[in-house]
């Protein structure tokens, strides 16, 4: 039992963090970003190659990684997104948009690193076994990180000029705009965060499951899920979807082994019915 | 007027003259199995689009797709039915399918449904592998090729099995069907319930308020879309003969979704159009081998640029 | 006189909050009726109640005896009783023609198969509809407008768009949503002598609002809210003079209010 939650809280502070990138996207410009799983995935390989091929410091992989991703991010706005939006009849046009740039990092990130699945040396050996509870301390020093990340995150929002120029312009555009907020500005600086964030979650987790080409798609769905399941574009929706994720598929990997491949089937079902009952999830918006 | 009936005449030259010539004078035979999932996928598309013109952003194709090749891969199988049966049976089989799942998530908007129908193309996989008869991750395999029909004694179809090449005999079949669904569509559309669902599409309260059942609408909309890709994947599956889990899936239910953007979302043809371009490029870049990908996903990026409201645009903008 | 509309012991609570408690009144037929309060006092919530948009948490709003609350909007509407809105809730992206058009749905004889297949039938709706969506855009004054793309008209016609909307349905009891929001006088007065003029079509109009020279100007009775509850029911005059009336306005806001 402390295992399992051990376990969920660990994959939790993972998955709120990936959510948390996703949810911010989405609040300030209405983008559902696709190729959010793929710039997780570009985050794991810049760290692959600047701690596990060049050698250097895993903080300092993981910062390169966090710095690339929010550049990226930020040419992706202003160039891409920006651009569709303002000439796109139907704001859904950018899903279009966002769908061909995964494909993009897919393809870009395929002929670059391969097919193979890539790992790097641990960053803390050992094993924590106290309490009823095993668990490798990198695991623990990657979850103490992504908690803190997800507290900075919070305490940026709230109390930075520029944090709260973002909330404005999530809660509404039009007043935002009327108020001052420099819109354009601060959507690239949103669009950069979150990529920002996809790229270091990565970053972290390349030490301990590796990383290979493949898995963007499947990440992508799995933050879809935590902000449906919180609701979307609302911080708190995402931490709390990213948790309530970790911890069913802590739950259902243990409980439901024996019945083989189901755990996915249950928490999918779960989940239409869950959002038949509440369309907005737990603390979304109507719209979203 | 007259326009439009030249343009449905060169539509079925093209189709049922100029291409099977084309395909015998370069004897590229292969091209007849690319031009049938052309048209099938097509129809599947179709679909999507009809939930688009909604207001519903459908990304769940795939699930129904996969749905109706199993209907039709075991009545054949288990059941011994007639594949010509089946293909009714499976599309009526999704549209009330799509009835009890699409009660419930049609109240969500936006991403969220968008979402969800994401999910259950991923819930349809699942099922799939779960479910004992559907045999798994093995498959259904050798299906056999459909039999003749006949309706009130005149030959519709001969016993494909006896054909030189099936291949032929699909591609008639999946152009009929694309020409006649999207008949359909077109007078669908461009009858007074394709402006109620326009005024769905642009504002459900309003719409609601002028009296319009708009929870019926949307379910209805969304059962004819889902019977469009339960008969769409129930051909497919005959035309290939056999069916996996893997056979429609997240990907497809996407690719669905970017055929009825590329072609134009206010374009009854459109998603005909896109999945005719996206298909066929994706083919023709196959040589580039391992740069097909990067190649495919930058036009498609500076294609929205370009022309971010779909292809047909192109068209409307000149006229207007 | 026969109470067409009747609000009976209406109570909507949203969580721990009660928006309207216990608000009952009648409208008669060919009534110009005005909901009235300050800011917050409810007006919003029970427009949505009466127009079905919004479900009761207890009480009822019946249209000739016949409930119409607790059901699906577009139930009220097929009675008869038939809200706007205020300006940015029309069908953007038709033409204003095609949005009185479409509303005309509720007039409709033909099935949906039968507008799909075509029948003379349907055939015969349409032309009726289009005759009579050229008729309500002229009565409106919009009938120069008619081909133009709805969301590129100016705020006035905004407003005449979303009551031609209404009209399309053929209803006995118009619901108006604040319609002299954000107006200037002279506007207002061009709504007030079109709101008389729904009147003499021979609708019962009733309106939400809280321009207060106007809502005086145009009305038979008036039901003034404050805090979600009914403090006073009346003719204008009677408002005018009502201690509690005067007490709730000037405990709220201080702004010109008219009395």
């Amino acid at each position: 039992m402390e295992q399992v939650i051990a376990n969920g809280l660990y994959l939790g502070a993972q998955y709120a963090l990936i959510a948390l990138g996703l949810t911010l996207i989405f609040g300030l410009m209405n983008v559902l970003n696709f190729a959010h799983g793929q710039m997780y995935v570009l985050g794991g390989f810049i760290t692959y190659t600047v701690y596990g091929q060049l050698g250097l410091p895993f903080p300092i992989a993981v910062l390169c990684s966090g710095l690339t991703l929010a550049i990226i991010g930020g040419f992706m706005e202003r160039y891409l997104f920006r651009t569709v939006i303002r000439r796109s009849h139907r704001e859904e046009s950018t899903m279009l948009l966002a769908a061909a740039t995964a494909f993009f990092f897919d393809a870009v990130m395929l002929l670059i690193f391969g097919e193979k699945q890539r790992g790097v040396p641990k960053i803390v050996k050992g094993v924590f076994n106290d309490y009823g509870i095993i668990l490798p301390y990198d695991r623990i020093v990657v979850g103490a990180v992504a908690a803190a990340m997800i507290l900075s995150f919070i305490a940026f929002m709230k109390y930075t000029k520029t944090g709260r120029a973002m909330r404005a312009l999530a809660q509404d555009r039009v007043a935002a705009q009327l108020m001052g907020v420099e819109v354009d500005r601060y959507t690239m600086i949103g669009f950069a965060m979150g990529a920002m964030l996809a790229g270091v979650v990565g970053g972290l987790l390349v030490s301990i499951t590796g990383v290979n080409s493949g898995i963007g798609g499947p990440i992508s769905v799995k933050a879809f899920m935590m902000i449906m399941i919180g609701g979307a574009g609302v911080a708190g929706g995402a931490i709390a979807g990213g948790f309530i994720l970790g911890m069913m598929e802590s739950v259902g990997l243990t409980v439901l082994r024996e019945y083989g491949d189901v755990t996915y089937l249950v928490i999918f079902a779960a989940l239409m019915v869950f959002l038949s009952i509440r369309p907005n999830g737990l603390m979304g918006k109507p719209w979203g | 007027m007259t326009k439009k009936i030249i343009g449905l005449l060169l539509f079925l030259i093209a189709v049922f003259v100029v291409a099977p010539w084309l395909i015998a004078a370069t004897g590229r035979t292969d091209l007849y199995y690319v031009f049938t999932s052309v048209a099938l996928l097509s129809i599947a598309s179709a679909g999507v689009w009809l939930t688009f013109y909604i207001g519903r952003i459908n990304i769940g194709q795939g699930a129904y797709a996969l749905m109706g090749g199993y209907v039709s891969a075991i009545l054949v199988m288990y059941y011994g039915w007639s594949f010509w049966w089946t293909l009714p049976v499976a599309g009526i089989f999704c549209a009330v399918a799509s009835i009890l799942i699409g009660v419930p998530i049609l109240r969500l908007r936006g991403v969220y449904f968008a979402m969800v129908t994401l999910i259950l193309t991923e819930v349809m996989r699942l099922l799939a592998l779960a479910v004992p008869i559907t045999n798994g991750a093995k498959g259904i395999t050798s299906i056999p090729l459909p039999g003749p029909i006949s309706l009130f004694g005149l030959a519709l179809a001969p016993d494909f099995a006896t054909l030189e090449n099936p291949r032929i005999a699909f591609y008639y079949l999946s152009v009929v069907l694309m020409t006649v669904c999207f008949a359909l569509m077109y007078r669908l559309v461009h009858s007074r319930i394709g402006h109620i669902c326009l005024s769905l599409q642009q504002n459900e309260e309003l719409a609601s308020s002028i009296g319009v059942n708009i929870a019926a609408l949307r379910v209805m909309a969304y059962a004819i879309s889902s019977f469009l890709g339960g008969l769409a994947g129930a051909v497919f599956i005959g035309a290939t003969q056999s069916i996996y889990p893997s056979s429609f899936t997240v990907t497809d239910s996407v690719n669905f979704m970017l055929n009825c953007f590329l072609g134009g979302l206010g374009y009854v043809f459109g998603p005909m159009l896109g999945t005719l371009v996206l298909y066929l490029g994706w083919n023709l870049l196959f040589s580039m081998e391992k740069y097909q990908l990067l190649i495919y996903s930058t036009a498609m990026i500076v294609l929205m640029l370009v022309l971010p409201n779909g292809l047909l645009s192109l068209g409307a903008k000149r006229k207007g | 006189m026969a109470q067409i509309l009747e609000v009976k012991g209406l109570t909507k609570r949203f969580g721990g909050l009660i928006a309207v408690n216990d608000v009952s009144f009648g409208v008669n037929e060919r009534e110009i009726l005005s909901v009235i309060g300050p800011n917050g006092a409810g007006k919003s919530t029970l427009f949505k109640l009466i127009s079905s948009f919004l479900k009761p948490t207890s009480g009822e709003v019946t249209f000739k005896g016949e409930r119409i609350s607790n059901q699906a909007p577009h139930i009220a509407a097929r009675k008869g009783v038939v809200r706007t809105f205020q300006e940015t809730t029309i069908f953007r992206n038709m033409s204003v023609r095609d949005n009185v058009i479409v509303a005309h749905q509720l007039r409709a004889k033909a099935s949906l198969l039968g507008f799909f297949l075509g029948s003379a039938e349907a055939r015969r709706d349409e032309a009726r509809f289009a005759g009579s969506a050229d008729e309500i855009l002229s009565f409106l004054g919009l009938d120069a407008i008619g081909g133009e793309l709805a969301r590129n008209l100016p705020h006035g016609h905004l407003r005449a768009l979303g009551i031609a909307i209404g009209l399309a349905t053929n209803p006995t009891v118009l619901l108006l949503d604040e319609p002299f929001a954000g107006m200037n006088h002279d506007e207002t007065m061009k709504a007030v002598a079109m709101v008389r003029k729904l009147r003499e079509r021979g609708l019962t109009v009733l309106l939400v609002e809280h321009d207060m020279p106007a809502v005086m100007k145009i009305s038979d009775r008036i039901v003034v809210l404050n805090f979600g509850e009914k403090i006073a029911e009346g003719t204008p005059s009677e408002i005018q003079n009502n201690q509690r009336v005067i007490e709730a306005y000037l405990g709220v806001e201080d702004e010109a209010i008219g009395l």
